[in-house]
């Protein structure tokens, strides 16, 4: 079996078979092992324990160790839009909404969760986290979405994803999509290096690079070093696909001014041997200028290789303890994206002297998800699940806020610009454009439509990071430009300006107006103002525009702007 | 007569007197109110005295860059090597400072550097291409992989602007494309991202659309408020609150638009910056400071002379001598020069040795800059270079220890720590003092 049928194997199989096939190259070298994957002598929740019974447990200990009483859960609506935010990438309609709150209330949480997880718009929100995750920038690369979309409609464990990211001229040869993750980065060593560190294993070792980590014992430079030897014979052909050569080490210089070499180690330890093989003379020049020929001509193969660096990272990534980078950094950053910090934090620094808030919680969910091959939705859909997730975002207490880390409040996180992009669609949409939880046929084209429209708005966001600040440049561009007057405030009968000027009564246009924009019903205090704004138009062109800036002040507002 | 309304005309013909009228003194007037105020007309007077208005505005610190993209050559600029092979056609001219030579491609400046300038010599950092050099001169240290540091406009917008500003904080005017990266906040809040003017030199989104009248643009930002209000109780949440902050600025921002309008100067202010892009980016650069923005960058493209470095060195000098010259001297005259400091500086500089296209390409190992203004002593010249610009064989200085001074010379202490979790990051690279011979 070739690792060209890579796509549908399951992750067990995959190590095996990659197991088979370096053992028969020679043995590895085992390091010691620097970080224990399990807490020693943690006794955790059977297996058979649901995730969500499971994270309200050990978050509820600790509550109670700390003698801290969480805040309450949000109501029904807003629970609707926080899990339509999460799971489809973009507020509910207001048809959703109505029907929602039709459903049976003891069970309608629940129902919402499976419905929107067997809906396209949970392939489309989840492939674009993915982008954002692995490439961070909002460009269209159409060939790398539908790469990616068609993973998550397959249901591909991160495992196996992570497989043909790493391996893309192996398990999809000739192809060019999946190599985006590789090739936005082969031209710079460091950037290939640090950034898969961080973004698959979660640990920023770049302070290593010059000395051993300053302030963290588990990284020296050899295991920056260590980890660059992986990437360091990876190149891009004239046709942009991925390759490697067959010779290039990394020799680095320690404090003390000793070059040294970098064994092909990984980040616990784990180092590959790479078979001596002598290469004649001849088939050395042959070699070279096949390499040459790719990097230069269109049609040109490269060359395989019999060693493959980038194998044996994927090797020692996924198996035996080292496992655990690999599954704890995913874990933690699905849980950092739904539950708004992580369990670790910073994402990138997961390291002994950095412990995790709930460390048996982290170590069980890390044991479920490999468990259950790496299967991301079925992590997503058990964190939702939890009373945890469903925590409302306000601190009404007398007492202090309490620390963060337990969890006890939620917290608000900013939209990213394809979720606002999508949002500011729905929301600036009529009501009878777009349908409910009942989804038509045709709504896997609307949803594509809404994301390609999506786009260009997506553009003028930035994507938020820890300590997210809103820049001068976004309110701006909200007050003043023409772009979002014309897509968002038009007053044609298929926008949301269009649809309420046609409403009479005051009180029935504000309740659309805010169950459409906020998803939620309109208070009493909030609606006695707009009543006044609206109101205070002296004739029907007036009210038109009245109609206008209040749909402004809510799209400009944070309430529509964050995820709460 | 009031005793305010005859200092105020005293005020008119010397600076004397107007320096007895404290700062308190004129706040516990204007504490008064309206009424105080209104019977008080001596406190009106004093507002459009240029002294006293000065004292007002002297507590506000500001810098110009003059970013000279590409990397201008210091051997056609502050420190020539006329006659030896490096040295190239030009020769060099006395300046106001004894035994201080630089470019004849830079006379006006030559007879300025006693009163406003020091210049450094010594630059050696090192990174000699345009995006690590760029990095590495515009954030003062070598970059990390992980760590987004804050870029100088930002560092000095954070440091010096009025938390309740009405005019931005912090602008980049880069019009040409070549070299063209934007100077970003970094881990600093985004609220010191710069505005960045590429095609016009009016910023983008500061104009109300026609669609819609002041009143009504004003009535919709209040509404907005409210319901921001209310969202925000209980909520801890720096960045709603940043959400709230950033509309907040909108109508005040909206509202310095003028600033960027340079038809507002007198013509003969417009004849006195020349015609070039470069003088209305300066001349709108005064507009900025004047009004209190504490960080404007402009800059000139493009210095990279890898073939023809004479011709190109030629005409981008004379208009930088020019420009430059006018800035300082207008600034002076406004009284804004003791409190603005203005920089040249890029990338890097350029190669000593001449190449076969009669060019000089990129060199980082001994280069030059100049600082004039607010903390700085005027007339000064720090480090020396060989004979024929190779080496630096004095006064090394590196980009930590440039930004040290621009910080000690605004008042500012560069050994200040901003804290990225539990790593303290000092505002200039650590063990890099500041240069004090160029320090008043």
């Amino acid at each position: 079996m070739s690792l060209r049928s890579i796509r549908s194997i399951p992750s067990s199989n995959l190590t095996k078979l990659m197991t088979r096939r370096i053992l028969t190259r020679g043995s590895c070298i085992a390091c010691c092992v620097l970080i224990s994957s399990l807490s020693a002598g943690q006794d955790l929740l059977p297996p058979e324990t649901s995730i969500a019974t499971t994270i309200d447990h050990y978050v509820d200990a600790r509550l109670q160790e700390e003698n801290v009483e969480a805040a309450p859960s949000i109501d029904d609506a807003a629970f609707l839009r926080r899990l339509s935010l999460d799971l489809n990438g973009r507020i509910p309609t207001r048809q959703e909404l109505n029907n929602f709150l039709a459903m049976d209330t003891a069970t309608r949480r629940q129902d919402a969760i499976e419905a929107f997880l067997s809906q396209v718009d949970f392939v489309f929100h989840q492939a674009n986290e993915i982008d954002l995750l692995l490439l961070a920038r909002i460009r269209e690369d159409r060939e790398w979405r539908e790469f990616l979309l068609q993973a998550v409609k397959d249901r591909t464990s991160w495992s196996n994803l992570f497989t043909q990211i790493m391996l893309p001229e192996v398990t999809h040869p000739g192809e060019t999509a999946p190599g985006a993750y590789l090739r936005e980065r082969v031209r710079e060593l460091d950037d290939l290096t640090n950034d898969t560190a961080v973004l698959f294993f979660g640990v920023n070792i770049s302070c290593a690079k010059c000395h051993d980590h300053p302030l963290v014992p588990d990284w020296e430079q050899d295991h920056y070093f260590g980890m660059a030897s992986f990437f360091k014979r990876t190149y891009q052909t004239k046709s942009k696909l991925l390759a490697e050569h067959f010779t290039g080490d990394v020799k680095f210089t320690n404090v003390v001014g000793e070059e040294k070499q970098a064994a092909f180690m990984f980040l616990n330890g784990q180092a590959a041997e790479e078979p001596k093989i002598e290469l004649s003379d001849e088939k050395r020049k042959n070699l070279d200028e096949a390499i040459q020929k790719a990097k230069k001509e269109d049609d040109a193969k490269a060359p395989e290789v019999e060693f493959s660096p980038r194998e044996e990272l994927v090797r020692l990534a996924l198996e035996g303890d080292s496992h655990d980078f690999f599954a704890r950094n995913i874990v933690n950053r699905i849980w950092a994206r739904l539950i708004g910090r992580g369990l670790v934090t910073p994402l990138d620094q997961m390291h002994s002297d950095n412990p995790p808030s709930h460390p048996a919680l982290l170590d069980w969910l890390t044991r479920d998800l490999k468990q259950h091959d790496y299967d991301l939705k079925r992590l997503i859909a058990g964190i939702v699940g939890s009373e945890v997730y469903a925590r409302s975002c306000r601190w009404e207490s007398e007492s202090a806020v309490p620390e963060p880390s337990l969890f006890a409040v939620g917290v608000v996180r900013p939209l990213n610009p394809r979720q606002l992009a999508l949002s500011l669609q729905i929301a600036s949409t009529s009501g009878d454009r777009l349908p409910g939880l009942d989804k038509g046929e045709d709504w896997e084209k609307q949803r594509a439509d809404l994301e390609n429209r999506a786009a260009r708005f997506a553009n003028q966001f930035p994507i938020p990071e820890d300590g997210f600040q809103v820049g001068t440049d976004e309110a701006l561009f909200f007050s003043n430009s023409q772009q979002f007057e014309g897509e968002f405030l038009r007053t044609s009968d298929d926008r949301l300006v269009g649809e309420l000027k046609k409403i009479e009564d005051s009180v029935e246009l504000i309740q659309t107006l805010v169950s459409t924009v906020y998803s939620r019903s309109a208070q009493e205090e909030e609606q006695q103002a707009m009543r006044t704004y609206l109101e205070s138009a002296t004739d029907d062109a007036s009210r038109e525009d009245k109609i206008q800036q209040l749909v402004w002040a809510l799209l400009a507002s944070p309430e529509f702007r964050f995820n709460h | 007569m009031p005793r305010s309304t005859a200092n105020s005309n005293r005020a008119q013909h010397c600076g004397a007197e107007a320096h007895h009228l404290s700062r308190r003194s004129f706040l516990g007037t204007v504490g008064m109110g309206t009424a105080g105020v209104a019977a008080n007309m001596g406190v009106i007077e004093t507002l459009t005295s240029p002294v006293f208005a000065d004292e007002l505005k002297r507590n506000q610190k500001s810098v110009v860059l003059l970013w000279l993209a590409g990397g201008a050559s210091q051997l056609e600029t502050w420190d020539p090597k006329p006659g030896v092979e490096t040295g190239g056609p030009y020769s060099a001219i006395q300046t106001d400072i004894s035994g201080v030579r630089i470019s004849e491609l830079m006379p006006k400046m030559s007879q300025r550097l006693s009163q406003h300038t020091a210049i450094i010599r010594s630059l050696n950092t090192k990174i000699a291409d345009h995006g690590g050099g760029y990095q590495l001169m515009d954030t003062g240290r070598r970059p990390e992989p992980g760590v987004d540091f804050p870029h100088l406009g930002a560092m000095i917008a954070h440091e010096l602007a009025q938390q309740d500003s009405k005019v931005p904080d912090h602008i980049e005017m880069y019009t040409s494309t070549e070299g063209r990266r934007k100077g970003t906040a970094g881990f600093l809040p985004a609220r010191y991202n710069p505005m960045f003017l590429t095609d016009s030199m009016m910023p983008e989104n500061i104009s109300r659309l026609d669609s819609i009248s002041d009143a009504d643009h004003k009535q919709r930002a209040d509404f907005r408020a409210m319901l921001a209000q209310q969202f925000n109780h209980g909520l801890n949440s720096p960045s709603v609150s940043s959400h709230n902050s950033a509309f907040e600025r909108v109508r005040g921002l909206m509202s310095s638009d003028y600033l960027f309008d340079v038809e507002k100067e007198p013509q003969s202010m417009r004849d006195h910056y020349g015609p070039t892009q470069f003088g209305e980016q300066c001349l709108i650069a005064r507009r900025l400071v004047e009004a209190g923005v504490p960080f404007v960058k402009v800059a000139r493209a493009w210095w990279d002379s890898h073939g023809q470095n004479f011709e190109t060195h030629r005409e981008l000098c004379a208009d930088l001598d020019h420009v430059m010259s006018a800035l300082l001297d207008d600034l002076q005259q406004r009284g804004l020069l003791d409190t603005t400091l203005v920089i040249t500086l890029g990338e890097f500089g350029r190669t000593p040795r001449i190449n076969g296209s009669l060019g000089r390409d990129h060199f980082a190992s001994a280069w030059s800059c100049s600082l004039s203004g607010c903390g700085i002593k005027p007339g000064t010249v720090y480090g020396k270079t060989d004979d024929l610009g190779n080496t630096v064989v004095e006064g090394e200085a590196n980009a930590g220890n440039l930004f040290a001074t621009i910080f000690t010379a605004l008042g500012i202490d560069p050994e200040k720590e901003y804290m990225l979790g539990s790593r303290p990051v000092p505002m200039a690279d650590f063990h890099c003092p500041p240069i004090a011979e160029v320090l008043s």
